[in-house]
C-alpha cells in the first residue's frame, strides 16, 4: 500500500464529453489500492512540462493478473490537464500515489447521500462502487444529487447507473434532468432524511460545497467534502495546498489538502 | 587508475561534518518525516528542515502557488509549527536517523532570530542553523535582513552570540551584488553561506487580469533559475573564504555536479522534490557514478575544479 511513483502506460485517454476525459492506466501490481477519496499526482514521463504533477481523484481501480488499472476522469482546468487530454495510447505517465486521507465510511448509517457537481462525480463514484461492492452496501439506500451547468458537462452516469438506482440530476440550463442547483435539488429533499442515520459525502466546486455547508449547517447532518487545490509536492511538504479549516475550539489554521485532506468535515471548512 | 570502490563523499562545512554534499532545501522537505516513505533519510547528507520561527506562523491565504515556465512560484509565508513544538514533536523523530539535522530560522527582529537560536543550542541532534535571510514572502523581516549587508552582517553576529552551533546564513538573490552580503556576513563570523534562496516573481491570470498568487508575488524556483544560482556561487565563491552551499533549480545530478565544480561544498536540492520525491538520492547516486566514471576518487578532489578558460579538460 505504500504510495510511491510509479510509471504508468496509457491505455485510454478519451474525450467523454467536450472538455472531459477518461483516462485509463496501467500500471505495476505493487501499486497500492486507493480508497475512496484518494487521488494521485499525474505527470508525464520524461517531460519538463508539465513540471509539476496535477492531483486528480482516482475514479476507479481494477486489480488484474499482474499489473492494476486506474482510472481518471478529468476536465481540461489549465494548461497542465490540457497537455495530459493530447496523450495517447501508449504514452508513460508518471503515477505518484495513492495519495491523502480517504472519505471516513460509515456503513452502518441508513442511508448514503452523495451529492457531486460537475467533475465531483469522479471520486464519489468509486466511494459508490466502494460501498456497494466490497461493503455490500444496498443499492436502495444510496442516493445521487448529481448537477452540473450543462448536459455536456454531466459526466460518469453510465458507470454510477449500474450502482444506485436513485439518481437525481439537474442542469443549471435544464438541458438535463431537472433545472436546478444540484444543493437546491438536494434541499427540497432534506426533509427524507435524518440527520443521525444518514451519511453525506460530497464533491465539486468553491460554490456548490459553499451552498451545501449553508443547508446542512443548522441541521446537524455529518458531511464530508473533497477539496481541490493547486498542488505541487501532494505530500504534504511544499504548504502549497491550503485550506482554512476551523477546529472543534474554533481556531482557524491552514491545513493542506493533500494530507490533511483532501477530504474534510464540511462544517470545518472555511469559506471566504 | 580505474577506481573500483565507491568514490569518497564526505565533505566539510567548517565545523559540519556531512557524509555526502547532497543536503535538503528548506521548505522543501517538510520536518523530514514527508519523505521518509521515499527516501533513507539515513543517506542524506543533510536535511534542513523547514523555517522555523519563535512562534508558530499560519502563513499567507492560498492561493499559494503557480506553475510557471520551468519552476513554480510559491508564498507559503513560512507556515510553520513554531520553534518549541519542533523541538518537542520533530525533533525526537529526526534523532531517530543518522543524519545532519539543520535548523532553519527565521525571525522578524533581531530579538526574535536570538530568541530562536538560544532555543535550539543545546537540542540533541541538531548539527547547525541556517538563518534565512532571504525570505520574499513575510512583509517583516526575511528579505529585509538579507538585502543590507550590514543588516545581515548584524542578523549573523546577533545569532552567533546565542548558539554554539555553526551557522549558515542563507543569501537571498534579490540583490544588486551577492557577494558584498556574503563577504559582510563571513566578516561577521558567519561559518558558511547557502545561496540562493527564491527570487522574487509574479505570475499574471490574464483571464481575470489578477495576480495567481493571492499574495501577488511569490518566490521562483526550479529549473528556471539555475543558471542564475550558478553565477551568484561563481560570484560568491570567489569572494568569501568560507563554504559556500550551493542551491538553486538542481533536478538532476549533473545540475548539481555544475555548482560543486564551481567551488560550493554542498547542495541543496529544494523544489526537485516536489517533482520526484527520491530526488535527493538519485541525484547523489548519480553524482557517484559519475566520479566513478571519471575516476575520481574523492569528492574533494572535483570541488572548485571550475575551468574557466574554457580549455578541454582531461579525465
Amino acid at each position: 500500500m505504500a504510495k510511491d511513483i510509479y510509471i504508468g502506460e496509457i491505455l485510454k485517454n478519451e474525450e467523454i464529453q467536450l472538455d472531459y476525459f477518461l483516462m485509463k492506466v496501467s500500471l505495476p501490481a505493487a501499486f497500492g489500492q486507493p480508497l475512496p477519496g484518494q487521488f494521485v499526482m499525474v505527470r508525464i514521463a520524461g517531460l519538463a512540462e508539465p513540471f509539476l504533477g496535477r492531483p486528480v481523484s482516482v475514479y476507479s481501480y481494477r486489480l488484474r493478473k499482474s499489473s492494476v488499472e486506474i482510472e481518471l476522469l478529468y476536465r481540461i482546468a489549465g494548461r497542465g490537464t490540457q497537455i495530459l487530454a493530447g496523450l495517447i495510447s501508449g504514452s508513460q505517465l508518471e503515477i505518484h500515489g495513492p495519495l491523502g486521507l480517504s472519505y471516513t465510511i460509515f456503513p452502518e448509517k441508513e442511508n448514503a447521500v452523495f451529492i457531486a457537481g460537475g467533475i465531483g462525480v469522479a471520486p464519489l463514484s468509486l466511494l459508490a462502487e466502494h460501498l456497494c461492492k466490497t461493503l455490500c452496501f444496498p443499492s436502495g439506500q444510496m442516493t445521487f444529487y448529481l448537477g452540473a451547468q450543462t448536459s455536456s458537462a454531466v459526466v460518469g452516469l453510465d458507470k454510477l447507473s449500474e450502482l444506485c438506482y436513485n439518481i437525481n440530476i439537474c442542469t443549471d440550463d435544464g438541458s438535463l434532468g431537472r433545472k436546478s442547483l444540484v444543493t437546491t435539488m438536494f434541499q427540497k429533499d432534506i426533509k427524507k432524511y435524518d440527520p443521525v442515520n444518514t451519511a453525506i459525502y460530497a464533491c465539486g466546486p468553491r460554490g456548490m460545497m459553499k451552498a451545501l455547508a449553508g443547508i446542512l449547517k443548522p441541521a446537524q447532518f455529518c458531511c464530508q467534502v473533497s477539496l481541490e487545490e493547486k498542488m505541487a509536492c501532494g505530500t504534504g511538504a511544499c504548504m502549497g495546498c491550503a485550506v482554512a479549516i476551523k477546529d472543534g475550539e474554533g481556531n482557524i489554521a491552514y491545513r493542506r489538502v493533500c494530507a490533511d485532506g483532501p477530504v474534510f468535515n464540511l462544517a470545518e471548512v472555511v469559506w471566504e | 587508475m580505474k577506481t573500483k570502490t565507491a568514490p569518497q563523499m564526505a565533505v566539510q562545512i567548517g565545523r559540519l561534518k556531512l557524509k555526502n554534499p547532497v543536503m535538503t532545501a528548506s521548505g522543501t522537505f517538510g520536518y523530514g518525516e514527508e519523505y521518509a516513505d521515499y527516501v533513507d533519510l539515513n543517506k542524506l547528507g543533510a536535511i534542513v528542515v523547514k523555517g522555523l520561527s519563535a512562534k508558530p506562523r499560519t502563513g499567507n491565504p492560498p492561493p499559494r502557488i503557480m506553475e510557471t515556465t520551468g519552476g513554480m512560484l510559491n508564498s507559503i509565508g513560512l507556515q510553520n509549527i513554531g520553534v518549541d513544538a519542533f523541538i518537542k514533536e520533530k525533533m525526537p523523530y529526526l534523532r531517530k536517523y543518522d543524519v545532519a539535522v539543520i535548523a532553519n530560522i527565521y525571525g522578524e527582529s533581531y530579538a526574535e532570530y536570538q530568541q530562536v537560536a538560544r532555543k535550539l543550542n543545546s537540542v540533541k541532534g541538531l548539527h547547525a542553523l541556517e538563518v534565512n535571510v532571504s525570505c520574499p514572502n513575510v512583509k517583516k523581516g526575511g528579505l529585509s535582513f538579507g538585502t543590507d549587508p550590514k543588516i545581515a552582517a548584524l542578523v549573523t553576529r546577533k545569532v552567533k552570540e546565542e548558539t554554539d552551533l555553526p551557522v549558515i546564513i542563507k543569501l537571498t538573490p534579490n540583490v544588486t551584488d551577492i557577494a558584498a552580503v556574503a563577504e559582510a556576513v563571513e566578516r561577521a563570523g558567519a561559518d558558511a553561506v547557502s545561496l540562493i534562496n527564491t527570487l522574487t516573481g509574479l505570475s499574471v491570470d490574464l483571464k481575470n487580469r489578477a495576480p495567481h498568487l493571492k499574495n501577488i508575488t511569490g518566490g521562483l524556483s526550479g529549473p528556471a533559475i539555475k543558471p542564475v544560482a550558478l553565477r551568484m556561487v561563481w560570484q560568491v565563491v570567489k569572494r568569501v573564504s568560507i563554504p559556500v552551499i550551493g542551491i538553486g533549480g538542481i533536478m538532476t545530478a549533473g545540475d548539481a555536479l555544475e555548482f560543486l565544480v564551481l567551488g560550493a561544498k554542498a547542495v541543496q536540492v529544494g523544489t526537485a522534490n516536489f517533482v520526484n520525491p527520491h530526488a535527493t538520492t538519485d541525484i547523489l547516486e548519480g553524482m557517484c557514478s559519475y566520479l566513478k566514471n571519471n575516476h575520481i576518487n574523492d569528492i574533494n578532489k572535483f570541488i572548485g575544479t571550475f575551468n574557466e578558460g574554457g580549455s578541454s579538460c582531461s579525465g
